[in-house]
């Protein structure tokens, strides 16, 4: 299979993969074995003074997967820059998915404020990766600002409800020049499936394993998916008919 | 000397940066400092004096989508 190129990034597996929300980080470690990923979501937060917990990095192996630190949180392009910033001083790779939140209900991202972010961040030598919506207009802004790559919703942040509008996304595929990856939305193992057969470099999720009943069966479930849609997308599907087409011969038929 | 640690005043007797992870009983690999609203870089822990009142934010890495 042909390497998903990211900036100076590439890999070999097009399932990018959350760390939140897990059981426990036996769990999470063991998801993102069976999920094949190759890169694996983080977010930033303050330490606990009081009841400091079991590290993150220490179920997380550096060498196997690359961490992407995410914004997570920011409702404002100056608090995306600072999370950038100090994600950066932790010596992970020097790439960011930018997410600037508009709305604490519906957790959609604020465009605007994602732009300002990712100008900023491209000049200070960040890899970008801006979560977006499932708009053209916002997908080639912040292609045209420097994102190395742009991230679509298929439905709101961890709400499993799949890729809601999947012409939206074929027409961003079919102007995007950076890769476009389906993030956020994806609950089960089809989702993921229509998401690359429509032609999405690929997926990062996170929920739709993290709460599954059985995490591991399910982020393996997600890698088989994606190397599926991915073929299937290569392959090129049948266009869809009305009517019937008989695949056995018509003609000499036994009477 | 009186420190602002995630918003958190705490009473805490230490020269520099450095001196106040190890205090807190942090991993110098597994965080990042701001002091005042600057990053202080990790090759300038040790040699970053603090003062009474200073505001000092520490973070690290957790469970993200």
């Amino acid at each position: 299979m042909e390497k998903l190129k990211i900036g100076n990034f590439e890999f070999n597996s097009r399932l990018f993969i959350g760390t939140g929300k897990y059981e426990n980080l036996d769990i999470m470690k063991k998801a993102h074995e069976a999920s094949g990923t190759e890169a694996v979501t983080v977010a930033l937060r303050r330490v606990n003074l009081e009841n400091e917990k079991e590290n993150l990095l220490n179920y997380i192996d550096q060498n196997k997967y690359k961490i992407l630190p995410n914004t997570a949180g920011c409702y404002t392009a100056e608090e995306a820059i600072r999370t950038a910033r100090l994600a950066r001083e932790l010596k992970l790779p020097d790439w960011v998915k930018l997410e600037v939140i508009g709305d604490k209900k519906t957790l959609m991202p604020d465009n605007e404020e994602t732009l300002k972010a990712t100008k900023i961040l491209v000049k200070e030598g960040f890899t970008v990766l801006a979560y977006t919506n499932d708009d053209i207009v916002s997908c080639k802004k912040l292609e045209e600002a420097g994102a190395s790559s742009v991230m679509p919703l298929g439905a709101p942040i961890g709400s499993g409800q799949g890729i809601l509008n999947q012409n939206n996304i074929k027409i961003i595929l079919e102007q995007a020049k950076v890769p476009i990856i389906v993030d956020a939305g994806v609950g089960t193992a089809s989702d993921a499936a229509i998401a690359m057969e429509i032609g999405a470099d690929g997926v990062l999720l996170n929920t739709g394993v993290a709460l599954a009943k059985d995490s591991i069966k399910m982020a393996r479930a997600m890698k088989l998916a994606i190397e599926a849609g991915r073929d299937a997308y290569l392959a090129g599907r049948i266009p869809k008919k009305l009517y019937a087409s008989a695949s056995s011969p018509t003609e000499g038929i036994s009477k | 000397m009186k420190l602002i640690i995630n918003s958190k005043e705490k009473d805490i007797n230490c020269n520099t940066v450095s001196d106040l992870l190890k205090e807190l009983n942090l991993n110098n690999d597994i965080v990042a400092v701001e002091l005042n609203k600057n990053i202080v870089h990790r090759e300038n822990f040790e040699k970053t004096k603090l003062k009474n009142q200073d505001k000092i934010e520490i973070v690290t890495v957790v469970g993200g989508g």
